[in-house]
């Protein structure tokens, strides 16, 4: 390498020192239910979408639904808990969805997130949001969900998997 | 304006057209020449280095390096600033219009400022606009000395798809240049500059891409004097991790046009047959 080559290339060195990823699990899916539902007891009832029922969620929330696997239990006392991926950034987030037994929302928890900025998504105020919305509630960003500045894309998506699986517990586990 | 000014427009327009319907992340760069709308957050920062190669000339040995090391800072959620250190490398060896040299060049500074819109993310298209000025104290052709300032306003616009993994970008900016004798016949020159690109994510962190860039210039502020136009066309590739991204990307000079040059469907008086680009970049 031409000598003056090198010192071109130092700032390039200088910035290269690595950094450190690493995939962050928060929650199982055993310490997610206890979280939504303290004490309760679940029983695994994982669901196989039809193409139908696929295409009914998608009219009713406008959000894909990407997969016909839904990982459900059904809660004692009526209510349910999905566990959920949705597209962040980079990876995929995964969350868990507690709704009472008349399809309100108990509880969001984010069982991992990965993602360089917005790690705020994990705050309970901005999740208490989320608590005792229904299938009528717009979700939508600016609107009845706080935005968070550096994560839009994983806020908005957040929402649209809330409102997404709302219908999903409409129209395939009611 | 005369017919290359309308002929460069209609040619990016046409361009755009063509492209399929369309993220890029808190300017993370998923392409190698197309910027994304996106800005950082308030307080955080990010640090990269570009490494370009542009290789190939009509005859000889033609090897030009760009070093180009950018740190970026979020004023506000919506408005960026930056500054970055430009340095090149020459090997140019048998070329008739240039030079034998073998010898690096601190190229100069630049300073920039980006303000966002509107959030590909939330609104129904992203918007940004940018600001880049800079003093260059060598050519990047040959490695001549010059005294340039410039500055370079453009507007990004950006639309997402398929739940922010298929992503569209258009770019469309002019630099406006003093101080480029001698390196150039003329003092002044303005270049009209555009870029498009969609990239999709194929798999989780992993962004594939298609980019042009098109470029072309006019001496003395003057669209009555033409001086080339170039087109280049090539795909990207992008790893975008929490902490660290990169991107490698390759341009073709699909088409060029020179003022005193051969009528051969491409130009090399300024402009290289191919552009390999890399860069790495940390968040903060």
């Amino acid at each position: 390498m031409h000598p003056s080559l090198r010192f071109a290339l130092v700032p390039a060195a200088l910035i290269s020192t690595p950094v450190a990823g690493h995939a962050v699990v928060y929650l199982s899916i055993e310490q997610a239910q206890q979280a939504i539902f303290p004490g309760g007891k679940a029983t695994p009832a994982p669901v196989k979408l039809t193409a139908e029922q696929r295409k009914a969620i998608e009219a009713m929330s406008d959000v894909r639904q990407r997969d016909d696997d839904v990982r459900a239990w059904r809660m004692t006392g009526g209510g349910w808990f999905i566990v959920d991926q949705v597209i962040g950034k980079h990876e995929f987030i995964t969350m868990a969805l507690g709704l009472t037994a008349d399809g309100a929302v108990k509880g969001i928890e984010i069982m991992d997130y990965r993602e360089t900025y917005g790690g705020e998504v994990r705050n309970p105020a901005w999740r208490a949001q989320f608590t005792g919305k229904t299938k009528a509630a717009p979700l939508k960003l600016d609107h009845d969900i706080k935005n968070i500045s550096g994560a839009t894309l994983s806020s908005r998506h957040i929402a649209e998997a809330v409102r997404r699986l709302l219908a999903l517990h409409d129209i395939a586990l009611k | 304006m005369n017919r290359r000014a309308v002929s460069f427009l209609v040619a990016v327009a046409i361009a755009a057209s063509f492209c399929p319907s369309p993220s890029a992340l808190a300017d993370e760069h998923l392409f190698g020449w197309v910027r994304g709308a996106e800005t950082l957050p308030a307080g955080h920062a990010d640090a990269y280095q570009f490494i370009t190669l542009r290789t190939g000339k009509r005859e000889g040995v033609y090897n030009g390096w760009d070093f180009d090391t950018e740190v970026e800072y979020g004023i506000t959620d919506k408005f960026q600033v930056g500054l970055s250190i430009e340095q090149h490398y020459f090997r140019i060896r048998g070329n008739e219009e240039l030079d034998d040299l073998h010898q690096y060049r601190f190229g100069g500074i630049e300073l920039s400022a980006k303000y966002r819109v509107l959030s590909p993310f939330k609104d129904t298209v992203g918007l940004a606009v940018r600001l880049e000025a800079g003093y260059l104290s060598h050519d990047d052709v040959a490695g001549l000395d010059q005294e340039e300032t410039y500055f370079d306003p453009e507007i990004i616009v950006q639309k997402n798809f398929l739940d922010d993994t298929l992503t569209f970008h258009v770019n469309g900016g002019v630099q406006f240049a003093w101080g480029k004798k001698p390196a150039e016949e003329y003092d002044s020159e303005l270049t009209l500059h555009a870029a498009m690109g969609v990239s999709y994510r194929f798999a989780p962190n992993w962004f594939i891409g298609l980019e042009s860039h098109i470029r072309s210039e006019f001496p003395e502020f003057d669209f009555g004097h033409h001086e080339h136009t170039v087109v280049f066309a090539g795909p990207s590739l992008h790893y975008g991790a929490e902490k660290w991204w990169a991107t490698a990307s390759y341009g073709y000079q699909v088409w060029g046009e020179g003022n005193d040059e051969p009528n051969i469907g491409k130009t090399f008086a300024e402009e290289a047959r191919h552009e390999f680009r890399l860069k790495v970049g940390f968040n903060f």
